[in-house]
């Protein structure tokens, strides 16, 4: 057993940790919500690589596994970073496992396309699913230039924005989001990638890879929503002590972090599985979404009312974690309806990926 | 990066099958369960036997040498199965206090027969008067001419019953600092003054309280020095790894994704119940996260690294959300989920019947999940003290 990163990934944690120190203060992150991005930040992560990080090689990438994406992914979420990091990295891994040679996928590697995908929602609460492909909520959908889509057993692009691409819409967490007509036309805006088993088994990859590389920016963004308000505990004075030396401050706070690093364990441990026990990948990056979703909002929250008033104030930088813990997730649908996909994906199937089942060596 | 617990553990998990598919039947289960004495002398011998007893001392010190990764899978195992546990918990780190800081008289005569299985210890820290304020002890000791006499009470004595021995603390002075002033002496039950009387509670397991009445022990019982004895008590409990319960929240999802996939006469089953899939999963993802942070707290003791407050983190987080699930389930199932193991409809075998009265002590005993917060605070978050 190890659960330390290894020395290149020390490197990659603290060259992200830097960047967004200098690039993304908070003023940017609030200067970012008229839009949900900033177009700076993001060609500096494209200078950084960032874009290219999980390509395989042979595509112009730096062929990096997903423990690394969801390293930077945290970091950046612990920043509120307005950029489109999981979704391209996403969407660009799909387009690569279908064709490494796509010239799309080599213009992502190069930072000159922004892609994003359509997320599936299997268990939609009646009344709230993407009612039509012609009317689809896309993150950051405001700002790139074509989507992949799932439909009907295949796989497709859609380009076209002009025509496509509504104009963006103002979401709680201060997304880019916007809707898409994503409908399978014939015409030259909208490509076939793959259909039947293969389309089926490359849209339920990339759905996982979105939701552990969310559960890993909800990490972070946890984990910083956690320090600020730990932070004013042990500073805002009342009665004339740190308030964080009152049990009903204090207890919230220590189970919040408890919480934060048991999804920090289980986001590594989905993408450690993805190259060591592949068969529980899918399972515990549904997982990880949940918890991280479940996580960043319970902590997120607490750390709002650490703050009493002022949390509620826009002055305070916590309320742009607390709108961003809620709306993130909800892009797929939320943890509420992903539990019923952790239900399938654990115990409804013939290789059991849960409990007893595991494979553990016995 | 690597989550796998290794060969040696996988080893270990396959050795502790042998043995409980051997010496552990379904009516052993039923038996002690119903006893709830949390010890059975003829199966804690036999596991002494092999060496279980001593497994995790040093093997310098004449134990089993075994690393953090293999003990956590002994129990892992023996929980799961139901086995009687706490006597073998309680010696082992009894033992191995006695290696570490008991007489060259004791570590003779008294740890070889602790690991052979011969005696064991029940733990005396608690009192009617003092629970997660340990070092509030009131339990008297004063010195008789070679020897000493003890008076006082303890409480939540588990094994004390069938224990031969208790490791117990008492005042031996009253100092400005209530942690200073006082001393760990082993007790034998069958002393003069020692009256054991039962505590029954409502998960089925039997406690005890110890009434102790001008109780003769030499001096030779004292363990460390006197007014030390919380040097004694703090090394103890440091070796008591904050385990929680992830095994127990593990085996809790079979039997309810077991109980949930099976059909009916009609071919319906509960799993299908959108309610059902909600709770199972999320029962899942609780059990999973247990074990992560147990796995770390492990790994953080076998790389000798400092535990900070993970320990506590591992043990709060179990026991609250093991206890949280034990109870959503009750609101799900209806009557027939009320009905214990062994009655008539009792829905899967009366697993959610048991948890739910067997998980409320979890986030009591071994710290409380109000101390362990504290801790949590203190260390992790840099808060002030509460307490």
């Amino acid at each position: 057993m190890d659960l330390s990163l290894d020395e290149s990934q020390e490197i990659l944690v603290n060259t992200f940790s830097e960047l967004l120190e200098q690039e993304c203060p908070i003023t940017l992150v609030r200067n970012s919500e008229q839009s949900g991005f900033s177009a700076g930040l993001w060609s500096r992560y494209c200078e950084m690589g960032a874009n290219a990080m999980g390509l395989p090689e042979s595509a112009g990438g730096l062929g990096m596994s997903l423990l690394e994406l969801g390293l930077v992914a945290a970091h950046s979420g612990g920043a509120l970073a307005p950029v489109p990091f999981v979704e391209v990295a996403t969407a660009g891994r799909l387009l690569a496992a279908l064709d490494a040679q796509d010239t799309l996928v080599s213009e992502i590697a190069k930072g000159t396309a922004l892609v994003s995908l359509s997320l599936p929602r299997p268990h939609p609460v009646t009344g709230t699913g993407p009612s039509k492909a012609s009317r689809t909520l896309v993150p950051f959908g405001s700002v790139v230039d074509q989507v992949v889509t799932f439909e009907g057993d295949e796989l497709f692009l859609v380009s076209g924005a002009p025509q496509r691409r509504s104009p963006r819409v103002l979401d709680t967490g201060s997304g880019a989001l916007a809707h898409w007509d994503l409908s399978k036309t014939e015409g030259s805006d909208c490509r076939s990638l793959a259909n039947g088993i293969t389309a089926r088994r490359v849209s339920a990859r990339a759905t996982a890879e979105w939701k552990l590389l969310t559960a890993f920016w909800l990490v972070g963004l946890a984990k910083r929503a956690l320090a600020i308000g730990a932070e004013y505990a042990r500073e805002r004075i009342q009665f004339g002590v740190p308030i964080g030396g009152f049990q009903a401050i204090a207890h919230p706070l220590a189970e919040c972090a408890t919480r934060v690093d048991g999804a920090e364990l289980l986001a590594w441990e989905a993408a450690w599985a993805d190259s060591e026990e592949p068969e529980r990948f899918e399972a515990l990056a549904s997982m990880a979404f949940v918890w991280a979703s479940q996580t960043a909002l319970r902590t997120a929250d607490v750390s709002l009312h650490t703050h009493g008033g002022y949390g509620f104030s826009e002055e305070y930088d916590i309320q742009l974690y607390y709108r961003r813990a809620a709306a993130l997730p909800s892009v797929a649908g939320g943890p509420r309806e992903e539990l019923q996909s952790v239900a399938e994906l654990c115990f409804d199937t013939d290789a059991s990926a849960c409990g007893e089942a595991r494979v553990r060596g016995a | 990066m690597d989550f796998r617990l290794g060969p040696k553990a996988d080893e270990v998990r396959r050795e502790i099958r042998a043995f409980l598919a051997e010496n552990f039947s379904e009516a052993d289960r039923r038996r002690t369960l119903e006893e709830g004495g949390g010890h059975d002398w003829d199966l804690y011998r036999k596991l002494a036997a092999e060496g279980w007893v001593s497994a995790g001392w040093p093997e310098e010190m004449g134990g089993g040498g075994r690393d953090p990764y293999e003990i956590l899978t002994l129990y892992w195992e023996l929980c799961k199965a139901g086995f009687p546990w706490i006597g073998l918990l309680n010696n082992g780190f009894i033992g191995h206090t006695l290696l570490a800081l008991g007489t060259d008289l004791q570590r003779k005569e008294v740890v070889p027969r602790i690991a052979s299985g011969e005696i064991a210890f029940a733990l005396g820290y608690s009192e009617p008067g003092s629970g997660s304020d340990v070092a509030a002890c009131r339990t008297q000791a004063t010195r008789d001419g070679d020897d000493w006499l003890i008076d006082g009470q303890k409480m939540w004595t588990t094994t004390g019953h069938t224990a031969q021995y208790i490791f117990m603390l008492t005042r031996t002075s009253t100092q400005e600092r209530p942690h200073r002033g006082l001393t760990l002496f082993l007790v034998p039950t069958d002393a003069e003054g020692v009256d054991v009387q039962p505590v029954h509670t409502m998960g089925g397991e039997r406690s005890n309280a110890v009434y102790l009445t001008r109780v003769r022990v030499a001096d030779s019982a004292r363990v460390g020095e006197v007014d030390k004895g919380w040097a004694v008590v703090r090394f103890a409990l440091g070796l008591e790894q904050a385990m929680g319960f992830a095994d127990l929240q593990e085996k809790f999802v079979e039997d309810a994704s077991r109980w949930a996939l099976a059909r009916d006469d009609e071919g319906t089953r509960p799993f299908d119940d959108p309610r059902v899939k909600e709770q199972l999963a999320q029962t899942a993802i609780h059990a999973e996260v247990s074990r992560l942070l147990r796995h770390r707290s492990t790994w953080l003791a076998a790389e000798n690294r400092d535990l900070g407050g993970k320990g506590a983190m591992t043990k709060s987080f179990s026991a609250t959300s093991y206890l949280d699930d034990a109870q959503a389930w009750t609101q799900i199932i209806g009557p027939a989920g009320m009905l214990a193991e062994g009655e008539d409809g009792a829905v899967a075998n009366g697993a959610f019947e048991e948890a739910f009265r067997q998980t409320p002590v979890n986030t009591i005993y071994g710290g409380t999940v109000e101390i362990l917060r504290s801790l949590v605070a203190e260390i992790e978050l840099g808060l002030p003290k509460s307490r």
